[in-house]
């Protein structure tokens, strides 16, 4: 037990050593950052607005196997219109991600079979449109093209 | 009520209420008479939601259930699967996955730390706990794409490796973070405004938390050694800890579990420090073993068409506020047959009646603070 006339004091010290701590950090450079003007980057397995994947000669990967529906934990968010080309291939006629409903949980991106669909780094997503955000097939190609200029694509792992 | 009985409201919207609670509170003057929490503002149906999606669709939304320390739930979740279907998790998966665990639980009490001091009306520590946690939460950012949400456990393994580069990061943060403590600790443990809002005052004895079913830091406070990472326990009731001692690769790791003697919102603090530190440890020596081991990570199993067979299990796991247990039920198909979950938050809400009994009005958020509560763990 602390002697009752010494109390004070030892308050005093800690009180004193309290608040060094917290002076010190007046001359540390700022940790915050001014938000929209700057921003931080992001690195390449961030999980942000999807996009297809588009080859060289401008034809989706995707084949409209509908693995991305299957793993997908929200229900209807992902819908794909399905039709046969003249060589006898799938792919999708319509693809619509509906960001309102999506998680950002990456599932459609882990386990497409053929690597067709991937996220992009924007994150910026609001809108004063609901309907903004239902990604339709020519959006999701865009924004393919967009992240390549931006550099922002993700990675392959 | 007598006519000197004044009762209030707190909360919903409160904001120390770390998320949406409601009091219900009689005063008398300014000793709480008695308090009633109301819950239930946060439920989103988190049990029910497995039934009708395959295991895999359920994965993505068990981060949710704490969003604090989402690798937790993750994990909860996975073992009980993994057991069910018997599929062996690698070496390295493990020690990827404690390395993860310890740093979300690191995160969550850094959050904890700086909302508890606020609570009381210290500002600082909010900065200085959340310009720590934003390494942590960058880090994981970096290694599973998001700074919540992870993820990242998948059955039997996880997403992808860890790089060199990113365990470097950590062993960085590691070094520097045991003066970030010091920091907390000369700012807080002597502070005497801190001292006399907090010693003997919210006091847990040892019987109510027992009889509470209390566990984490909580429990530990009071000074009963009971923690699921450690396979040797020292407590009399054996049959309640049964199974799921010394989880993953725990048992080979060195490391101590800090106890506190009265059970106080001080103690409650000091474990809570302790175990910050008994995290880096753990870290530290994660990253030893991954750097100088390989091993393979993914699991060659198809997750999306993943069946178990009949059977139920049930996995506990030492979260930052209690012990975390999931229950799976499986019928042979690939949806969950019934997924319960239990997590300590619910039990520290439920305590409050008794430990708020004849306490100072102006004590109630500094009780409340100590005992970690996050609503969407109490509500799932
Ligand atoms: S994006 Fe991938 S998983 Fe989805 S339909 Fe196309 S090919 Fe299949
Ligand atoms: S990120 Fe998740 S929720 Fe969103 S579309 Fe893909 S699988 Fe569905």
């Amino acid at each position: 037990m602390m002697k009752k006339s010494l109390k004070p004091f030892r308050d005093i010290i800690a009180l004193a050593l309290g608040h060094l701590t917290v002076f010190k950090h007046v001359f540390k450079r700022p940790v915050t950052l001014e938000y929209p003007e700057k921003k931080l980057p992001l690195n390449d397995n961030f999980r942000g607005e999807h996009a297809l994947v588009v080859d060289n000669e401008g034809k989706l990967l995707c084949t409209a196997c509908g693995t991305c529906q299957r793993v997908c934990p929200s229900f209807e968010t992902i819908e794909i219109e399905k039709e046969k080309n003249e060589s006898g291939k799938f792919y999708p006629k319509n693809y619509t991600i509906d960001l309102n409903k999506c998680i950002f949980c990456g599932n459609c991106v882990q386990y497409c079979p053929f690597g067709a669909i991937i996220m992009t780094k924007e994150y910026e997503l609001a809108d004063e449109k609901k309907s903004a955000l239902k990604l339709d097939i020519n959006t999701l190609k865009k924004n393919y093209s967009d992240s390549i200029i931006k550099k922002t694509v993700k990675s392959k792992r | 009520m007598t006519k000197n009985r004044l009762k209030i409201n707190i909360g919903p919207q409160h904001p120390s209420t770390h998320g949406v609670l409601r009091l219900v509170l009689e005063l008398e003057g300014e000793i709480i008479k008695s308090c009633e929490p109301v819950i239930g503002y946060l439920h989103r149906g988190m049990e029910k939601m497995a039934e009708n999606r395959t295991y895999l669709q359920y994965l993505p939304i068990v981060d949710r259930i704490d969003y604090l320390s989402g690798f937790f739930n993750s994990f909860a979740y996975c073992n009980a699967v993994e057991n069910l279907a018997q599929i062996e998790v690698s070496k390295r998966s493990q020690y990827i996955r404690v390395l993860t665990m310890e740093m979300n639980r690191l995160s969550s009490h850094l959050l904890w730390l700086g909302t508890f001091l606020l609570d009381m009306g210290a500002t600082s520590p909010l900065f200085y706990t959340f310009r720590d946690r934003e390494v942590i939460l960058s880090l994981f950012e970096e290694l599973t794409g998001q700074r919540l949400m992870y993820n990242y456990y998948t059955f039997g393994g996880l997403r992808h490796d860890v790089s060199d580069d990113w365990l470097d990061k950590v062993g960085d943060f590691v070094k520097i973070m045991p003066k970030k403590i010091q920091d907390y600790e000369d700012i807080i443990t002597n502070n005497p405004i801190f001292t006399t809002r907090t010693k003997n005052i919210g006091v847990l004895s040892k019987n109510s938390t027992l009889q509470y079913s209390i566990t984490g830091p909580n429990l530990r406070a009071t000074g009963i050694r009971v923690d699921y990472r450690n396979s040797k326990q020292e407590t009399g009731n054996k049959e309640h800890n049964s199974h799921g001692l010394g989880y993953l690769v725990y048992p080979e790791l060195d490391f101590e579990i800090p106890t506190a003697k009265t059970g106080d919102s001080f103690d409650r603090y000091k474990v809570r420090v302790e175990e910050m530190k008994v995290c880096l440890k753990l870290i530290s020596q994660c990253i030893d073993w991954l750097k100088s081991n390989t091993g393979e990570i993914i699991s060659p199993i198809k997750q999306h068409l993943l069946k178990v067979p009949e059977g139920e299990f049930i996995s506990n796991v030492e979260a930052p506020r209690g012990v975390c247990s999931c229950y799976v039920k499986s019928d042979g198909s690939g949806n969950p047959y019934r997924v319960k979950w239990r997590t300590g938050s619910f039990y520290a809400v439920q305590i409050l009646p008794k430990l708020l009994e004849n306490t100072f009005y102006p004590d109630l958020m500094a009780i409340f603070g100590s005992l970690d509560v996050i609503l969407p763990e109490v509500d799932r």
